[in-house]
């Protein structure tokens, strides 16, 4: 606004000035014409020398007070900058000021990130060891309710609300009770439907005393495919209830686990009664002893006994663990 | 951070002030009652200075259908779930997506699913131990009916669910506020599962006529399966297309499903972002447009609310004087 009053002002002055200057000019060239006509006309030039002397002085005087009057109608250059210098020098400040805050607040902001002492999670972010997204609990929105925010608006008059810098029209819902019950009606007629308690796979029997509006038949791909029967219905109930100590089936195997080594102890008691001393080494290097072994049952009749031992023991462990498997197998 | 202190002692918000009428048309705002056992079950960090008022016996069982499969049934239930966790519920999330679960993905705890209900059942593991507790918000924790391509041995239908609701409302650290159940699609014998042990819904659907064919199938079922309180949210809501009559208006939609709303969520580019990050909506910074959307919901799913007015079509903003200025 300033800017623009100042720089009318100045065309103002300017254009008045170019007229003085082009009335001067005009006024001197007019003068100068009379000069030359009455030195042609008058043959005294003498004469004519003299009377321009006389009038030199009188049309400067006359130019100089018509500078004087222009000069005095235009307004003080002065009083048109203190006018408006105020506003612009005020704008103009706190705008270097403004670009000052910015430049200072980002260089400080790009030091601390980088005086950071190092070790800390910012490094471990960097690395790509913690992902900054993830990290802890998020933190909590400072705001006062999801309806009445910065970030949500509604309008005094509650026709639009203001979502994200976006301005949505609101209209009011129209839907009635009266009109719910009408489309719950509808529905009901539309679909008739009982919820299915028993799923059987395609191909099985209906059970007698069943309402067959309330079987589910599940083709056999179906996720669902593998029904009750392989899950007994009073166990998982149970294993769902249960809230402390070691799971059923953690548990059973344990147990499993535990009798067979028993056995296996039982049966093997006498044999485990002779000193092995390659035995006695087995805790700190299995891999030599076995090497050990190997060798043995190479070089000696003597130690056959014992590499036969070393694979009935295998051969033991072996089946122990298919029939393990295979028991899982036949659990579901 | 904020603590449970100040709910024990809320500084009346300027804005609803006796100068500030409350905004009627959106959800009416109940006056706040202070008092230190408002909400006993509340243990977490408090993210508003105002708390929607629990409505309704807990546990509050939910379970989240729409029928039509893509329409954010999922995306709903991890950021329905975690705005609840933020207001102080304890939630739990069940994944009840049998052989397609993306729960877990959606909250970025796919690697911490170990065991699951089968493995639970099976007797392979107690219940607290197949629950994933989210480490951002404690109180929220997700469950998975199974692993992905496995079979799920449910022969007895949604009886096993049932159970379920039952051991965590016998928990000893205490029931859940609410128990939110992803719904698979379509209704089949895992959308039977689903809706065993529900008392209410939230339908989801999106504004075109598949879905809302669909939706109507379904909340039909849900009738007929004794769930009266059916709530929808209308997903993937484009105003510009609404503004050039080229997407069914929300008005629209309640007109044909004649259901009561429970929230109405904007197309914002952010829902892929956010599932891509594992990272679901409503913990943004800052929210997104469709996050705030959620919460809303959340908070009106709390208090057994719906919207009483609608975003139709975007309006173009008022330049005040210093626009030149801003945006």
């Amino acid at each position: 606004m300033a800017a623009s009053i100042w720089s009318v002002q100045l065309h103002t002055v300017s254009a008045k000035a170019v007229e003085l200057r082009s009335d001067y000019l005009l006024d001197c060239a007019f003068r100068g014409k009379r000069i030359v006509a009455s030195a042609k006309n008058s043959k005294n030039v003498s004469e004519v020398v003299k009377s321009e002397k006389r009038s030199l002085p009188l049309l400067l005087q006359e130019a100089f007070t018509k500078l004087q009057e222009s000069v005095k109608s235009l307004p003080p250059a002065t009083l048109l900058v203190k006018r408006y210098s105020g506003v612009s020098l005020a704008i103009g400040i706190s705008t270097i000021v403004t670009l000052l805050v910015i430049m200072v607040t980002s260089y400080v902001a790009k030091r601390s990130r980088r005086n950071r002492p190092p070790g800390s999670v910012a490094d471990l972010v960097r690395r790509g060891q913690l992902r900054s997204d993830r990290r802890g609990i998020s933190n909590p929105l400072k705001y006062d309710d999801p309806f009445n925010n910065p970030l949500v608006k509604v309008s005094k008059s509650n026709s639009t609300v203001e979502m994200c810098g976006k301005v949505y029209r609101l209209a009011p819902v129209t839907l009635t009770k009266e009109q719910q019950a009408v489309h719950q009606k509808r529905r009901s007629r539309a679909y008739q439907w009982k919820r299915p308690t028993l799923f059987l796979r395609e191909g099985d029997s209906v059970p007698p005393d069943v309402d067959p509006d309330t079987i589910r038949w599940i083709p056999a791909n179906h996720p669902f495919a593998t029904t009750a029967s392989e899950i007994d219905e009073d166990l998982a109930q149970t294993n769902v209830y249960q809230k402390h100590g070691v799971p059923f089936r953690i548990k059973a195997e344990h147990e499993a686990l535990q009798r067979k080594l028993e056995a296996l102890q039982c049966e093997q008691k006498l044999g485990k009664l002779v000193i092995d001393p390659g035995a006695a080494k087995d805790f700190e290097s299995p891999f030599k002893t076995r090497l050990k072994m190997e060798e043995q049952l190479d070089q000696g009749p003597n130690n056959r006994q014992m590499g036969s031992k070393f694979s009935e023991s295998e051969s033991d462990r072996d089946s122990f663990v298919n029939k393990h498997s295979s028991e899982e197998m036949e659990k579901p | 951070m904020l603590s449970l202190q100040s709910l024990s002692n809320p500084k009346p918000s300027s804005l609803y002030s006796s100068s500030f009428t409350p905004p009627k048309t959106l959800k009416p705002i109940p006056p706040f009652r202070p008092s230190r056992n408002f909400y006993p079950s509340i243990h977490s960090l408090l993210q508003y200075n105002r708390k929607p008022q629990l409505a309704g016996d807990t546990p509050r069982v939910v379970v989240i259908t729409s029928g039509k499969g893509g329409v954010g049934k999922t995306t709903t239930t991890a950021n329905i779930g975690l705005s609840l966790a933020r207001l102080g519920f304890s939630i739990v999330a069940i994944d009840c997506d049998v052989g397609l679960r993306n729960l877990d993905l959606l909250l970025g705890l796919e690697n911490r699913v170990n065991y699951t209900v089968v493995e639970v059942l099976n007797g392979d593991c107690r219940l607290d131990q197949a629950l994933v507790r989210d480490k951002r918000w404690s109180n929220f924790e997700l469950l998975c009916i199974s692993k992905p391509r496995s079979k799920l041995p449910l022969g007895f239908g949604g009886k096993a669910l049932v159970w379920l609701v039952d051991a965590l409302k016998a928990r000893d650290e205490g029931a859940p506020d609410f128990i939110l159940i992803d719904c698979p699609a379509g209704i089949d014998a895992g959308f039977i599962t689903a809706i065993t042990p529900a008392n209410e819904a939230v339908l989801v659907t999106t504004p075109d006529i598949t879905s809302l064919r669909d939706a109507d199938r379904v909340t039909g079922l849900l009738e007929c399966d004794g769930i009266r309180d059916i709530k929808m949210m209308v997903n993937r809501v484009r105003t510009d297309m609404i503004k050039g009559e080229d997407m069914m208006s929300v008005l629209d939609v309640q007109e044909m499903l004649g259901l009561p709303l429970l929230g109405v969520i904007p197309e914002d580019s952010e829902v892929i972002r956010s599932t891509n990050r594992g990272y679901p909506l409503v913990l943004n910074k800052p929210p997104a447009l469709a996050g705030l959307a959620f919460e809303q919901a959340a908070w009106r799913l709390v208090e057994q609310d719906s919207m009483e007015t609608v975003m139709v079509e975007e309006e173009p903003k008022k330049r005040g004087f210093f626009s030149f200025f801003g945006r």
